[in-house]
């Protein structure tokens, strides 16, 4: 993957992110949160696009730099810590990865995640998506980089899916108990979106 | 109900509330860096420094509540949405001094990530003395429950009061931390809702509530916590919760307390007052005395219909903070 392409790949995230707000909106509230998630992922992405750099390491540098400065709010500061652990396990000056190199990349995006939440698959939350999307990306990097990508997204839209029956246990939602089972959780139906958008 | 309220482009909420709060009270707070309160005469360097941060939407907190006596800078986010922790730095960075800054936080995830950030960067840029407490005193989860699980509502103002008179009257960092630690320990609030509030960028209603039910133990945002029933009697709900908020101050006969009504929005002060006398009364009843309290918005949630109830427990030197020289756009104190 070029940098060219992953720009790209954002630039057309933040598109199907913004036709979404609304439905995002309405899930944060039908799950017990504040009704926002739908502004703030649009905030993270509107943000996300201004980034500026020549290879992936200062690009992605960048990218957590705008969220972290432009956008207010829990999405921002864990997309924030996504990028900059992704941009960790890059090597400077790249302006193109392989499968191997763009399975560390995420790798090392989520590793930082968990660094900054206790949350995992299985609380309701956007790493009921990005966990299986990653571990999914992994298991899939000798087939190439489509492959992986193609995995990540169906692993995505399916822990996505499966919060539904899920008890929130993190963010505003956890008070809702019982309350919160039926829609599906917000933060992680924005990120499966995300990694929709990694699949030509 | 579709929402009504006065408003020019959402997205400029905050930023038209901000140049609100310094227009209005220019005499005591100014605007720096487009979301940093800070006090209009800052107070003398080798006094400790004390910062809060948050989202808003929740006006008069935070930024209502810096000034003499109290915050020394309040960072604002955007509408329920905590600052980025990079710009609670920079209020950070604007405030390092020897004698030390502390960092107020309430227990939600947004806040308490900005707040990791900032003090890693803080750590990063070589500010030594940089430490930070942490409001969990909402009691809706349980009395027993894990504090990380108990979120930080209205009692942050009290402990704010308590801390900045601390830091005005020139006590090192430590003390100040020492006497936030032991009021916050017999701290606690429960908040109580009829109505639910519209979230003002998106106008979605924020949660459900019958027209014949309320709701006790909501977060500060409205989402849910339990506790839903028939609406009570002024009375019979004042009862309710100040039971629940005895049994967690541990107060005892011979205790002298604060109490406060703090109203979410949407409730007239004729009510906030008509249960502060039933709290105050039941207080009473059991031997404990009051000190002055307040019925008053401090923290709200648009315009939600209810309030929250906070109990202290107080000793002599608490007292004599929370009646300390205060001046700040919404909490004044002649001393």
């Amino acid at each position: 993957m070029t940098l060219e392409q992953f720009k790209a790949i954002w630039q057309k995230a933040q598109i199907d992110i913004n036709a979404n707000e609304k439905r995002f909106s309405e899930l944060d509230a039908a799950t017990g949160g504040d009704g926002d998630h739908g502004t703030a992922i649009v905030a993270a992405l509107n943000a996300i696009v201004h980034a500026e750099g020549d290879d992936f390491k200062a690009y992605i540098t960048d990218m957590a730099e705008k969220l972290e400065t432009e956008a207010s709010g829990s999405t921002s500061s864990l997309y924030g810590a996504w990028c900059e652990g992704m941009a960790d396990a890059v090597a400077a000056g790249k302006t193109e990865l392989d499968a191997e190199e763009l399975a560390e990349m995420f790798e090392g995006g989520f590793d930082e995640i968990c660094c900054v939440t206790k949350a995992r698959k299985g609380d309701k939350t956007m790493m009921d998506a990005l966990q299986p999307a990653t571990e999914a990306l992994l298991a899939a990097k000798d087939q190439g980089e489509a492959a992986m990508f193609a995995a990540a997204a169906a692993a995505a839209k399916a822990g996505s899916e499966a919060t539904a029956q899920m008890q929130a246990k993190f963010g505003r939602a956890r008070n809702l108990g019982e309350r919160s089972i039926g829609a599906i959780d917000a933060g992680s139906a924005s990120m499966a979106v995300i990694f929709a958008a990694f699949v030509a | 109900m579709p929402m009504k309220k006065f408003m020019n482009d959402p997205a400029n909420l905050t930023a038209e509330m901000l140049e609100g709060l310094g227009l209005a009270y220019s005499d005591k707070v100014k605007i720096v860096n487009e979301r940093i309160v800070v006090r209009a005469q800052p107070k003398a360097e080798d006094k400790v420094a004390l910062i809060c941060f948050g989202g808003t939407g929740h006006e008069p907190a935070m930024h209502g509540f810096v000034g003499e006596g109290m915050a020394d800078a309040a960072v604002a986010g955007d509408v329920f949405a905590a600052p980025g922790g990079p710009k609670v730095f920079e209020a950070i960075e604007m405030f390092k001094r020897p004698a030390g800054v502390i960092l107020l936080t309430l227990n939600h995830n947004g806040d308490r990530m900005a707040a990791r950030k900032a003090l890693r960067l803080a750590e990063k840029a070589g500010i030594e003395n940089v430490k930070e407490i942490i409001v969990q005193e909402d009691i809706a989860p349980g009395i027993d429950a894990d504090p990380e699980d108990r979120r930080g509502l209205g009692g942050c103002i009290p402990l704010m009061k308590i801390m900045g008179a601390a830091c005005e009257a020139g006590k090192n960092i430590d003390e100040v931390l020492a006497i936030g630690n032991a009021f916050h320990a017999q701290l606690a609030t429960l908040s109580v809702a009829l109505k639910v509030a519209t979230h003002p960028q998106n106008g979605a209603e924020i949660g459900a509530l019958a027209d014949d039910e309320m709701e006790i133990g909501m977060g500060q945002h409205g989402e849910g916590g339990g506790g839903v029933m028939k609406v009570q009697s002024a009375d019979e709900t004042a009862k309710i919760m100040i039971e629940r908020l005895v049994a967690a101050t541990k107060l005892e006969s011979g205790d002298r307390a604060l109490l406060i009504i703090n109203g979410s929005g949407a409730t007239t002060a004729m009510e906030m007052l008509i249960c502060y006398r039933a709290a105050a009364k039941v207080l009473m009843g059991m031997g404990i005395s009051l000190v002055n309290g307040l019925a008053t918005e401090l923290l709200t949630v648009q315009e939600m219909a209810g309030f929250q109830m906070t109990l202290a427990k107080v000793t002599p030197e608490t007292e004599a903070l929370l009646k300390a020289t205060a001046n700040t756009p919404y909490w004044t104190c002649n001393g």
